[in-house]
């Protein structure tokens, strides 16, 4: 039984998807990585001015971007 | 007394009697199921057709292996297959193959409904190749039929055996003349204590009918029977065994590419279409043989074999969490078991919902043309057990990440309805493309059967979630600085 899409499949069979974070390292790099969002917005909050807004703003906002993606996975919602 | 209370048991000994025999509520006739208003082109005639119903599992299961041959003057395609419309609509699962080259697959297969007042509806099989004039094919058709045994009597006790009863057609039903045919049913057992004997004189070789022979009874042969005859027979045999029913099955299937993970819920509205209890449910009788492990109309356990790699598997119905429940990993296979709450007797509902997780890697392939992905999973999971377990409706939903468009599918499951749309949970900003496939009147033959799932999902849409975190974040940042820098103090400004 052939049809287009199974020989779709076979064709990428060598290239099976794996995610850039397994799934065993997901609480460890979530966990760093909201950590350092954390500490950024802490040092950002003793010294809030237009300099720092970016400096520490932005790495935190990213931190705590990919940090909250990967802890909600690490807790078994798969999003 | 005593000889009035042995009168009352006399009776009611022979009622019970009485009720154990065929119910012919509904006279088994014979008749002619083609409509006046609609009639196939009389292009083929079926030189020789054998019929089995195999009557094993708790839904009847029919295979037709029929010789067509094509008797008008031009080249043919297409085959009809008349049901009653009674009958059409627990028809399952429709399969025809070609029987001499099964390797190329199913036949194409539609369901044609000519006339809304006529009882006969069509099955319309196309033949790959138009069979010429004089030519023969021998097709295979197979189906199930749902919803059809018929517990008789409908109430026993709780360890008795219980018997059912399957009315059908010993002509196969056909909308052509067919010059000879027979129908051999296969019993779960050689307990068959009712059955409808066909005249000798309907019979072409004016034996008795049936022939039995063991746990298998042979109807026929019949010769020229004309096109649309029925002749109804019933047969009564013993069934000791639940007959499990899903009327709903909804299927979740979720694709996390973040996460690399494929979540799988199953919610299902079951039921024992077994006979119900006389008497009132004895836990204590049930205890009783329960050590003894006897066979039992009851479902007392389900079984879902699940693929390799199955994790944190749940159970939980309404109450919540059903702690009777075991999952064995295995390398090969991963197994759970289920304990519904409460042995589930004729009658009885359960609904429950399993659910469990598995890596990603093993389902979903990155296509080499792009940013496209195909995703292979099993149509159906669920229970696997010898008695079967049959569908009336399967939702299934394959839940894909937040942007992926161009979403293809393909299966050999036959489908009624699929549509495309937009399921929100978690995270999700435009929500995220499910792919929604309706199936009816399955049974759990399907089992083994895959959907392929082809998608594109660009690099960009993927970081939509944590871009959106990091705008938000972002905002709060700045929100921060603009409050801290706001000056609220009474008086005037003090000028440096």
């Amino acid at each position: 039984m052939s049809s287009p899409l199974l020989d779709v499949w076979e064709a990428a069979s060598t290239s099976p998807y794996s995610p850039s974070v397994g799934k065993g390292a997901q609480f460890t790099i979530a966990f760093l990585l909201l950590f350092t969002s954390l500490f950024l917005a802490g040092v950002f909050s003793l010294n809030r001015s237009i300099i720092t807004l970016p400096i520490l703003g932005i790495p935190a906002s990213l931190a705590f971007g990919f940090g909250a993606v990967y802890m909600i996975c690490a807790v078994g919602v798969y999003v | 007394m005593r000889s009035f209370s042995s009168l009352l048991s006399c009776i009611a000994v022979l009622s019970s009697f009485a009720a154990a025999e065929l119910n012919l509520s509904q006279p088994l006739l014979s008749k002619q199921v083609l409509a006046s208003t609609f009639k196939p082109p009389q292009v083929f005639k079926n030189v020789n057709l054998v019929r089995t119903t195999n009557l094993d599992k708790g839904f009847p299961r029919e295979t037709i292996n029929v010789i067509i041959e094509n008797v008008d003057a031009k080249p043919q395609s297409e085959y009809y297959l008349p049901f009653e419309s009674s009958l059409i609509s627990r028809v399952g699962g429709l399969e025809v193959k070609d029987k001499k080259s099964p390797e190329k697959g199913a036949l194409r297969v539609e369901v044609v409904g000519f006339d809304t007042a006529s009882s006969t509806e069509f099955y319309l099989i196309h033949l790959p190749t138009p069979l010429a004039p004089k030519e023969q094919q021998t097709l295979s058709i197979s189906y199930s039929v749902l919803s059809a045994l018929k517990p008789v009597p409908a109430q026993i006790s709780q360890a008795d055996k219980q018997y059912v009863q399957y009315t059908f057609s010993v002509y196969t039903p056909s909308a052509y003349l067919t010059e000879k045919q027979k129908t051999k049913v296969k019993f779960p057992s050689a307990d068959v204590p009712d059955y409808t004997t066909v005249s000798a004189e309907l019979n072409a070789e004016k034996k008795a009918d049936p022939q039995k022979q063991g746990s298998t009874f042979s109807y026929g042969p019949y010769d020229n029977v004309p096109a649309g005859a029925e002749e109804l027979v019933s047969v009564r045999y013993e069934f000791t065994k639940p007959i499990a029913h899903a009327s709903l099955l909804e299927r979740d299937i979720e694709v996390s590419h973040w996460g690399g993970n494929l979540a799988t819920e199953e919610r299902y509205w079951l039921s024992n279409l077994g006979a119900s209890l006389k008497n009132h449910f004895s836990r204590v009788e049930w205890q009783k043989q329960s050590y003894m492990n006897p066979p039992t109309t009851a479902l007392k356990a389900l079984n879902v074999p699940l693929a390799a790699g199955a994790l944190n598997p749940y159970f939980t119905d309404d109450i919540g969490n059903v702690s009777t429940s075991r999952f064995r990993t295995g390398k090969r296979e991963s197994n759970l078991e289920l304990k519904p709450r409460y042995p589930i007797f004729g009658g009885w509902k359960y609904s429950f919902r399993v659910g469990w997780d598995a890596d990603l890697n093993t389902y979903l392939r990155k296509l080499s043309t792009g940013e496209s992905y195909v995703l292979k999973v099993p149509f159906l999971e669920g229970p696997k057990s010898p008695e079967g377990i049959q569908y009336e409706r399967i939702h299934l939903r394959v839940i894909l990440p937040e942007g992926a468009t161009n979403v293809k599918y393909s299966t050999s499951v036959p489908i009624v309805d699929s549509h495309t749309d937009i399921h929100k949970t978690f995270m999700d900003t435009i929500g995220r493309s499910s792919l929604t496939l309706t199936a009816i009147n399955l049974v759990d033959d399907f089992r083994d059967r895959d959907l392929i799932v082809t998608y594109d999902y660009p690099w960009t849409a993927g970081f939509r979630k944590p871009i959106v975190i990091t705008l938000g974040a972002f905002v709060v940042f700045t929100a921060a600085w603009v409050v801290g820098n706001l000056d609220t103090s009474i008086g005037k400004k003090k000028v440096a």
